[in-house]
């Protein structure tokens, strides 16, 4: 594990999950290995009422309404959309959901404007047909299919990305749960085993490009994830995930809670600015994620690693902000020279503390991209 | 005295408290406290009943026990002053709300009016049960012992929080900004026990945590556990809540009130304490307050009310309205009276209800009353409560799939594209979300989750997404009504006079009236009484589609939109300030005169109303008179546009209509004249005063200077007004001058010349705009010097360099489009006048400034008259009839002198000298120009 730049959640909380199978006594349905009640543990985290004699850390922040509806989804008949804006967690959810059912999350199809219906279902190896002829050996079989046959859950990421006959590929494995192979003479179906499920993801924000068919709507159950605005929450979040790339990136690096302090503030303002504008060229084009607060941070830290002294500063956090939030040349440029200018400038003479030098390194990273 | 049945109770918390806590003292005082709370209560002479609201399980506790006490006086948590409404409660259909309404303060602070209380009721609430119980059984007396109305606001704090006054949607709105008052408020004091208690109990709403632990588990308990457990609660809340708490303070001296209340009444009526049943909030119940009890302390006096004039009604309330003022998670009233209509069904008891009640189910007949059982020693219910697990309630498969089918058919009828297949979806997942949380009935609430999993998709098709179905799914909003025979007499009257128009205006929706006055006289009333409603209620209770009402207009169609029933709240409002409609606008009217923010231009638009709504008269002379007061003490002239424009035009209403102005007229336009004189040179000098105010003070002084000077003002005062006005700003220096060439006292070759020196002067170049902007506004006060503006304006577009003159443009056509009405024809008219009109022309034309301006062309243009004398003579010759009439008006003979060809050289002398003198001619031109 040691040698993985990224190990799956059920191989990360593997020893977790060993110990919540052993206790776990409630129902399972069909093949899962732990009981919705033990799943919503794992992914939320346990509470002294749940009774465990150890402690289960939160992975997941969000309302636990929304873990809980995604459960019972996959114990019924229907697939799992998770609908929401980039950054908000959604794989992540579908990721630790799929780890905690059946210990295997990398059975995942990406949705992409190349995806095909091979993707979904299966392919040949063509050097093995040539030499064999079509046959259930040289049938090359999608990670769906592949979920199906071992009574697993699948993933379809970006589900609105691929293509519309793409996309109805599905139904047919949602409603009818096997896939037909007419090349083959016999042994030419597979059925999917109890336990299979899909879990897709889709974001909102691609809404339009492929839009899902009505049938297709009909399989799935959607589950809407907010962008977390709960600013207690968002905290939590990004300290959890940043000590985690901290952790794989081998950095031992103080994060100081002023620090985040100022970026959870500086995301809150520009999401109220965003809120407020009236027209695109007036909002950031970033969807100001909880994620892409990460991706800030993880950026500043790596640039205080490796070309700072190894101590996170405010003015690095503050051009990583602006490299990071700065996409389109003029226009997202003038908004966050507005905000550094309007907001950032009173709040540093105001509140003092890590703000000027915020401020500063903030100014200096506009004037170097504009 | 015997020993406390609670005893072993105690001790098993005690032992529990020094096990499980680090500091075991606090516990123990909570613990124990909570034990002895309940002793107490179970243990007072006089019976008490704990109540929560909205409880079904407290409904349901309330009839059996009436059924079975049969109590001869009962009690109720509920402001003294509004027992006489309760009567009245059987003409209403429930939910509404008994308000207590003041306007007239005496003893508060001025800016807190009006105060407005509402205590709403419910058909599925414990209180409605004792009420409905009291009031219909003979020989029961009935005695609400809270606090009266008046001392809810004296105990307020100083500074309610006013933060949120915005006004909420739709049925949300139906109590206004009341304070509310309820019976058996229980809830935590302090958010982090509530949230505590949500977290822990997996739960998002405190609605859903009481259904679930509460509710439940009470609904089938006998009446002590019932008892028992309600009064647990309370203490509990009463122990764990903030130290320094106003609200609890509140709360503690209510407690003293209704028992200092309640043992009057047992010592004036002999009453014996046996046959009575208190019912309170079980916060209440809970109560440690020395005045507790048959026994105790007579150590509270009663303050007394204050002088403010309370008037009391019933209002329309709803189940949202409800859920709004007391913070409860949407849908929950719904939902709670759902489940008390399903337990009374479940549980075969019979509710009382109110003889005649409107819109309610009614009793069962053949429940007799059975003989009044003594009460029985207390026994330890709570020990077995506490210890047993939570019994879960069994599914209810029928109503589950009877959900299920409904919300898929309200789904699709909403746009969604659900089907059977959704239903069985919704089944399966209610009952799965169900199990995850723990109990084996699916709540209404996990049913919403379900059915938003399930149906919900990407977008919400039509207006009400799957959540708000629901909602309506499961009891829906129901809103109340108040009966014809229980609205104050105000309302009555509207409802009557309405009745020509034939709608059912008492029903909740939008009635179209129309009224074709013309054809149908009678209805002049109704459109009468309908134009003051629109001036008196909100907005879309009473709308015009078509007509309107202004001075020197008469209604022949009018169109209206009535949603009357839906504002019946702000109907009933009004009957507490009047018996009559117009006695209410009459009110509002010389308030609003009477207001110490009050204008001259507010009075104006009250004179105004008066005569449009109640047809002028003596009242109308009042405000008047009140107006003219106002003008002679105002210290600004920032309305004296508004109140040009309304004295205009109540001036020309009274001269179409009056043989002569009404007194008050005429003192108006005389205070005005000698007002505006007085304030015109400090008005241009100051800043604050802009350029429009000033247009309308001199406006006011010139277009009504005849009428002044015929009233005995004195030009002179005008005259030096102007003359003493000295402004910097160039917008009012033009004004000023527009103003002196009004008088005489500029001549306009002498302003144009100043303004031909200011565009020639570039120091000055840029802000000649400004002066420009001056002389826009002085069109209103002197018309005629229109066309020097038009000129003025073409000069600045032919001489402005383009940094002075873009800049400018906008604001100019921004000026314009604001007070376009005023400026703007005569601006369009001189320019057609002075421009020419078709394109052809336009390489010809010479601004006649131009003309004027250069001598040898002044000369040019005297010696072309000639041909067109001529031209003249041969026309008139050839059509000699008009000539000849003038002729003859004006008494002169007709006779026609035969012209020679040469047409006007016998006058070549006179052209000549003319020619060589042309000064005369051209003043003579320029001053024919400037009319």
């Amino acid at each position: 594990m040691s040698d993985m730049l990224r190990a799956p959640a059920e191989m990360k909380f593997a020893e977790e999950l060993d110990w919540l199978e052993s206790v776990d006594d409630g129902p399972k349905p069909f093949s899962w290995r732990l009981s919705p009640r033990m799943i919503r543990i794992f992914i939320l985290g346990s509470e002294r009422s749940d009774g465990l004699d150890r402690e289960i850390p939160q992975k997941w922040f969000g309302d636990r309404s929304f873990v809980e509806r995604s459960i019972v989804t996959l114990a019924s008949d229907r697939g799992l959309l998770l609908i929401g804006d980039p950054g908000t967690g959604k794989s992540w959810l579908a990721e630790l959901l799929a780890a905690a059912i059946c210990r295997n999350s990398t059975l995942v199809v990406q949705g992409t404007a190349g995806t095909t219906e091979d993707h979904i279902k299966y392919s040949w190896n063509v050097s093995m047909v040539i030499a064999k002829g079509q046959s259930r050996q040289s049938m090359i079989p999608s990670p769906i299919m592949t979920a199906m046959e071992q009574g697993v859950i699948g993933r379809f990421e970006e589900l609105t990305r691929s293509t519309s006959d793409v996309q109805d590929a599905l139904i047919s494995i949602l409603s009818e749960k096997y896939v037909s192979i007419p090349e083959l003479d016999d042994d030419n179906i597979v059925f999917a085993k109890p336990g299979f499920s899909i879990i897709a993801t889709a974001n909102s924000r691609d809404r339009g490009v492929n839009d899902l068919s009505s049938a297709l709507k009909r399989r799935f159950n959607f589950v809407r994830i907010p962008v977390v605005t709960n600013k207690r929450s968002e905290a939590e979040i990004v300290r959890f995930r940043t000590v985690e790339l901290l952790k794989r990136h081998r950095i031992e690096l103080e994060l100081p809670p002023t620090l985040l302090d100022i970026l959870l503030q500086s995301f809150a303002d520009l999401r109220t600015a965003a809120a407020s504008a009236g027209s695109d060229d007036e909002k950031l084009e970033s969807a100001l994620s909880t994620a892409e607060q990460i991706g800030v941070l993880e950026d500043a830290i790596l640039h205080s690693h490796f070309f700072g002294d190894r101590t996170l500063r405010a003015g690095t956090l503050a051009s990583s902000l602006v490299g990071s939030l700065a996409r389109r040349s003029p226009e997202d440029l003038a908004i966050l020279n507005k905000y550094w200018h309007g907001v950032v400038e009173p709040r540093s003479k105001k509140d003092g503390g890590e703000w000027p030098e915020f401020l500063e390194g903030g100014r200096q990273a506009i004037a170097t991209l504009s | 005295m015997s020993p406390s049945p609670f005893g072993a109770l105690r001790e098993q918390l005690l032992d529990a408290a020094a096990a499980f806590a680090d500091d075991p003292g606090a516990l123990t005082g909570i613990l124990s406290g909570m034990v002895d709370d309940v002793d107490r209560a179970l243990a007072e002479k006089l019976e008490i009943f704990p109540v929560c609201h909205h409880s079904p399980a407290s409904g349901l506790a309330m009839v059996r026990r009436l059924r079975e006490k049969q109590p001869k006086v009962v009690y109720l948590e509920l402001c003294e002053d509004l027992q006489p409404l309760l009567t009245e409660l059987r003409r209403c259909r429930l939910p509404v709300a008994l308000q207590a309404f003041a306007s007239e303060l005496d003893g508060f602070p001025n800016e807190s009016g009006p105060l407005s209380v509402v205590a709403p009721v419910t058909e599925a609430s414990a209180e409605y049960q004792a009420i409905a119980y009291a009031l219909d059984t003979p020989g029961v007396e009935l005695v609400l012992v809270d606090r009266s109305v008046d001392h809810v606001f004296q105990w307020l704090p100083a500074e309610p929080d006013k933060s949120d006054k915005s006004e909420k949607p739709g049925e949300e709105a139906l109590h206004g900004d009341a304070v509310g008052v309820e019976i058996g408020d229980l809830r935590p004091r302090f958010a982090e026990l509530e949230a505590y208690l949500l977290h822990h109990g997996k739960v998002r709403h405190w609605s859903e945590w009481w259904d679930q632990y509460v509710e439940q588990p009470l609904v089938d308990a006998d009446y002590d556990t019932y008892r028992q457990v309600m009064v647990m609660i309370g203490s509990l809340f009463r122990r764990l809540r903030p130290n320094h708490d106003d609200r609890g303070d509140r709360d503690e001296a209510r407690e003293r009130y209704m028992w200092t209340r309640m043992r009057e009444h047992l010592t004036a009526s002999g009453t014996d304490p046996g046959d009575c049943l208190y019912v309170c909030g079980a916060f209440h119940a809970a109560s440690r307050v020395e005045e507790f009890g048959l026994s105790g302390a007579d150590t509270f006096e009663i303050a007394p009310r204050t002088a403010t004039r309370w008037l009391y009604g019933l209002i329309p309330s709803s189940h949202s309205a409800i859920e709004a003022q007391f913070g409860l998670a949407s849908g929950s009233v719904s939902i709670a009276a759902a489940t008390w209509a399903k337990a009374v069904q479940r549980h075969r008891v019979s509710p009382y209800v109110l003889e005649g009640q409107q819109g309610a189910k009614k009793p069962r007949k053949g429940t007799k009353a059975a003989a009044p059982v003594s009460r029985e020693p207390v026994v330890d219910r709570l020990s077995g409560f506490l210890a047993r697990p939570p019994v879960l309630d069994e599914l209810d498969e029928a109503e589950l799939l009877g959900w299920c089918v409904e919300i898929v058919r309200l789904a699709r009828r909403n746009g969604y594209l659900a089907s059977t297949a959704d239903a069985i979806a919704v089944f399966e997942t209610s009952i799965l979300l169900a199990g995850l949380r723990g109990r084996g009935r699916p709540t209404p609430y996990d049913f919403a989750d379900a059915a938003v999993t399930c149906i919900e998709k990407d977008t919400v098709p039509g207006r009400r997404d799957v959540r708000r179905l629901c909602e309506i799914l499961l009891g829906g909003d129901r809103i109340g009504q108040v009966g014809y025979e229980a609205m104050p007499p105000l309302a009555k009257d509207v409802y009557d006079r309405l009745k020509p128009l034939g709608l059912e205006l008492g029903t909740r929706k939008v009635h179209r009236a129309l009224l074709d006055l013309t054809a149908n006289p009678e209805l002049v009333p109704c459109s009468d009484l309908l134009w003051i409603l629109r001036r008196l209620m909100p907005e879309r209770a009473v709308r015009p589609i078509m007509g309107t009402r202004r001075l020197g207009e008469r209604p022949i169609q009018e169109s209206w939109d009535l949603a009357i029933g839906e504002y019946q709240r702000s109907l009933i409002e009004l009957g507490y300030e009047g018996v009559t409609i117009e006695q209410v606008l009459r009110g509002r009217l010389r308030q609003s005169v009477h207001d110490p923010k009050a204008t001259a231009a507010v009075a104006l638009q009250a004179v105004e109303d008066s005569i449009l709504y109640l047809g002028g008269g003596r009242f109308t002379d009042e405000l008047g008179e009140r107006a003219v007061e106002l003008l002679a003490a105002e210290r600004t002239v920032d309305d004296a546009p508004e109140v040009l424009r309304r004295i205009r035009g109540l001036l020309a209403h009274y001269r179409a209509t009056r043989p002569e102005l009404p007194e008050w007229c005429a003192s108006f336009v005389t205070t005005g004249y000698a007002h505006y004189c007085t304030l015109l040179p400090t008005a241009f000098t100051d800043e604050e005063t802009g350029v429009r105010q000033i247009a309308a003070m001199l406006g006011f002084l010139f277009t009504m200077e005849g009428l002044a000077l015929a009233l005995g003002c004195d030009r002179a005062q005008l005259e030096l007004a102007v003359r003493q006005s000295h402004p910097e700003a160039p917008a009012k220096t033009a004004l000023v001058w527009a103003a002196r060439n009004r008088l005489g006292l500029l001549p306009l070759a002498e302003l144009r010349s100043r303004c031909d020196e200011l565009l020639a002067n570039p120091l000055v170049v840029p802000t000649f705009p400004l002066y420009l902007s001056g002389f826009v506004q002085a069109l209103e006060p002197v018309p005629g010097l229109a066309p020097f503006t038009v000129e003025m304006i073409s000069k600045a577009f032919g001489a402005l360099p383009d940094a002075v003159l873009l800049p400018w443009l906008p604001k100019l056509i921004t000026t314009l489009r604001e007070h376009g009405q005023e400026h703007v024809p005569t601006l369009i008219r001189e320019a057609g006048r002075t421009f020419p009109a078709d394109l052809a022309s336009v390489d010809t034309w010479v601004p006649p400034w131009a003309v004027r301006a250069e001598p040898g062309t002044a000369k040019a243009s005297l010696t072309a008259v000639p041909p067109s004398a001529a031209e003249t003579a041969g026309l008139l010759a050839a059509h000699p009839a008009a000539c000849d009439a003038v002729a003859e008006l004006l008494g002169c003979e007709p006779g026609w002198r035969p012209t020679t060809p040469s047409g006007g050289a016998e006058h070549g002398e006179v052209m000549a000298l003319q020619a060589r003198y042309p000064g005369a001619a051209v003043a003579v031109a320029e001053l024919l120009g400037a009319r």
